[in-house]
């Protein structure tokens, strides 16, 4: 630090005597505190052992206006958004005086209007002159906000870079040790049937998204783009039976039915791989070929008890054809890489047959070499007569891999574009509530 | 791979080589321990808590807890001593027993997941409301002269001195390995209380296994029950208080993960043998009861840090 060597024993040395902060990328706020009293935790202005909110209060405020931020210091951390929350952590820092902030991730759960102002301040910080490390997966935001951007690749370091000299290829490049087409592209046919697989009219949740319809064919991939909070997840979770809906008709190869649980999605032929591998996908303490085999244990019994040498076949099997790697069916999933923990996901519903695969956000924390092979995969998927839903909210992604795109804004459906009307901004301003004048 | 599974096993094996380590110390320090016959007594002491133990491990995986385990058995054993009292044929009474048990448990299950209550409080609420019953159906008396015909099916001898109630545990703990290991239920329960939500989001029935889990626990408290009646010959609606803190630290003991999602049966019944042995152990050398509670609590506080060190010792290796 400074020239000087200093070593850390746990982040709070680190913040006393370095004075670098991390922002996490899921962003530590303890919810029932105060604004003020979470930037402050374990250093609150105090007398007597009585914590001086005159004190605190002002010196938070001061703080939040530098940052531009619309709330206070009294307000209670669970009434802020996921952006203002990035702030908050922001704001500690500074309260810290960090000469060194570090961000990870942070605008993973973002609005793009939310983007833009972390953009804005992260600028401003840079010209005050605190050094910024700025971890990201979007390329993109490496080149719009960094100066210089340095790659480490499976634990090592690989090199830096200046961007202003450097373009997205050659940093993919070095990403991946290799070449690959790291952005979203068809490799193969589309394969859109005139067979509608799945067809939803009217879908409403009362207060979270209303009159949802729409078709999906068979063999077709069909994207659902917008913003953080456009409900498209939650119109995802309640066709797959996990959120209850108000009204809405959800017809399967023409036939309706009713999805009242998670069950009956399953053996409606429905499957979800959920947007948080950690807490909604995989399961703790359980090996790859019992997370592979969860969702249909009755293929694999044998005199009414599951026998484990077919679970075992099932799971080498998919294990060969998604190239899940580490290989071995007793190695614990938790452990596992992302892009592989997603495979794992996928690997359970394609044992199981289901017609629909619904993808949500995908490749979310996953490797550009891995990214590449679950567009991969979701191409098989449909040429086998299968049909994909892609909620992502990488644009490039849904551009690259969609043969039709829905986009959804405030819980509503805005626009329904075929492929030769995809465009980022055409995209965009659909997502932003806009009416397709571009 | 053989790693992976010594990782596996190693819970187990580590309490059975406490276990053995510990009777042989106890065996250096009086030769008595070793007998034949103590060490029948090491098991028939393990029996009831045993089988507590399998019940709650069920609860435990699942993510809960079930408090009510001992008012559950009290309850069995007050219902069934009155059933055998007034002339039920014993077997009948064993499988009402059960049958109740095992319905007791499912209005556990009932409340965690339909009212989506707190375990800890659902069967807090429960434990008291159970123990009460107990006593409103017999006045607060214990039920006297248990015939002897239902006292002979779980108490008699088997073979030599080996009374049939450690087979009603063999049972139980065979029943419970197979539920746990090889059948639907069991892989739904793992995956429930290692992650709720992704079990749900993968088509799995969260609440009917929850429901299973909860009723095999109270299956599991009124077998207790009915060998504690079988045993002493009266049915006191008092008994099996705080015998829901013993099961819970066989489970520990043997590796049950508190938070859900680990554990097995093997382990939980080697924890139950482990508190057993220790408990005649230290009888037999002549300390006091009051330091058996003090070493007891050292032992559960041991294994839970034994749990810490594993982990990372496993993250070391891997």
């Amino acid at each position: 630090m400074d020239g000087e060597k200093v070593v850390f024993k746990n982040p709070n040395d680190a913040i006393i005597k370095g004075c670098i902060s991390k922002v996490h990328q899921e962003v530590n706020v303890v919810r029932d505190l105060t604004v003020g009293q979470n930037i402050t935790l374990g250093y609150e202005p105090s007398r007597a052992m009585i914590v001086d909110y005159k004190k605190l209060n002002p010196t938070v405020n001061k703080i939040l206006e530098r940052l531009k931020c619309n709330f206070r210091s009294e307000d209670m951390a669970y009434t802020l958004t996921a952006g203002q929350m990035q702030m908050l952590s922001i704001a500690k820092a500074l309260f810290h005086n960090s000469r060194v902030i570090s961000l990870d991730e942070p605008t993973a759960s973002l609005t793009v209007r939310e983007t833009e102002a972390l953009f804005a301040i992260i600028r401003e910080l840079r010209e005050s002159g605190i050094t910024i490390i700025y971890v990201s997966h979007r390329l993109d935001e490496v080149f719009q906000i960094c100066d210089r951007a340095t790659i480490l690749r499976d634990g090592a370091y690989i090199t830096t870079l200046e961007t202003a000299t450097t373009t997205r290829e050659d940093l993919i490049q070095y990403m991946v040790g290799r070449e690959v087409n790291a952005t979203a592209t068809r490799m193969k046919e589309s394969c859109v049937q005139e067979e509608v697989a799945l067809e939803v009219e009217g879908l409403t949740r009362k207060g979270v998204f209303k009159d949802i319809s729409f078709q999906l064919h068979k063999g077709e991939i069909l994207g659902f783009s917008g913003l953080v909070g456009a409900g498209r997840t939650e119109v995802m979770r309640a066709i797959f039976g996990a959120d209850k809906l108000t009204s809405g008709q959800v017809r399967l190869k023409g036939k309706p039915v009713r999805i009242k649980n998670t069950q009956d999605a399953l053996r409606s032929g429905i499957g979800l791989l959920p947007e948080e591998r950690k807490t909604q996908g995989f399961i703790n303490f359980t090996t790859n070929t019992d997370n592979v085999a969860l969702s249909c244990l009755e293929k694999f019994l044998t005199n009414g008890f599951v026998d484990k040498k077919k679970k075992l076949r099932n799971y080498r099997h998919f294990a060969e054809e998604l190239q899940i790697n580490p290989r071995q069916p007793e190695f614990l999933t938790q452990n596992m890489s992302g892009g592989n923990q997603q495979k794992i996901i996928l690997a359970r519903w394609l044992s199981t047959n289901v017609d629909v695969i619904i993808f949500d956000e995908p490749t979310k924390g996953v490797d550009v070499a891995a990214k590449a092979e679950i567009y991969r995969l979701m191409e098989e998927i449909v040429h086998s007569g299968k049909s994909v839903i892609v909620v992502s909210s990488e644009l490039p992604e849904v551009i690259g891999i969609s043969d039709r795109i829905i986009v959804m804004c405030e819980g509503e459906k805005t626009a329904e574009l075929e492929r030769e009307a995809f465009s980022e901004e055409t995209i965009l301003n659909y997502a932003m509530g806009g009416n397709g004048n571009a | 791979m053989p790693k992976v599974s010594l990782r596996n096993m190693g819970r187990e094996l580590a309490v059975f080589i406490a276990l053995i380590i510990m009777i042989i110390v106890f065996a250096l320090i009086d030769s008595a321990y070793v007998t034949t016959g103590n060490l029948v007594d090491i098991v028939k002491q393990s029996t009831i808590n045993g089988i507590l133990a399998i019940g709650i491990t069920f609860a435990i995986i699942s993510g809960g807890i079930d408090l009510s385990i001992g008012c559950t058995f009290a309850i069995v054993i007050v219902a069934v001593g009155e059933l055998t009292v007034r002339g039920v044929p014993p077997l009948v009474a064993i499988v009402m027993g059960a049958a109740l048990g095992f319905m007791m448990g499912t209005i556990n299950g009932f409340l965690v997941t339909k009212m989506h209550l707190q375990p800890f409080i659902a069967t807090l609420g429960t434990m008291s409301v159970y123990r009460g019953l107990a006593y409103v159906v017999t006045g607060g008396w214990p039920v006297l002269n248990i015939p002897d015909n239902y006292r002979r099916i779980l108490n008699a001898k088997v073979i030599g001195d080996i009374p049939g109630s450690i087979f009603v545990l063999i049972g139980i703990a065979v029943l419970a390995h197979i539920l746990l290991k090889t059948t639907r239920f069991g892989n739904y329960l793992f995956a429930v209380g290692g992650n709720e939500e992704s079990a749900k989001l993968s088509g799995v029935n969260v609440s009917r296994t929850k429901i299973i889990a909860y009723g095999f626990c109270g299956f599991c408290a009124a077998f207790a029950g009915m060998i504690m009646l079988a045993n002493l010959g009266t049915g006191e609606p008092a008994s099996g208080q705080g015998y829901e803190l013993d099961a819970i630290a066989a489970a520990a003991i043997g590796g049950t993960r508190m938070a859900g999602g680990k554990g097995s049966v093997l382990g939980t019944v080697l924890g139950a043998l482990l508190l057993a042995a220790l408990k005649i152990g230290l009888i037999i050398t002549g300390v006091s009861t009051f330091w058996q509670y003090i070493v007891t609590g050292i032992i559960i506080i041991i294994a839970a840090y034994f749990e810490i060190i594993q982990t990372k010792i496993s993250a070391l290796i891997s």
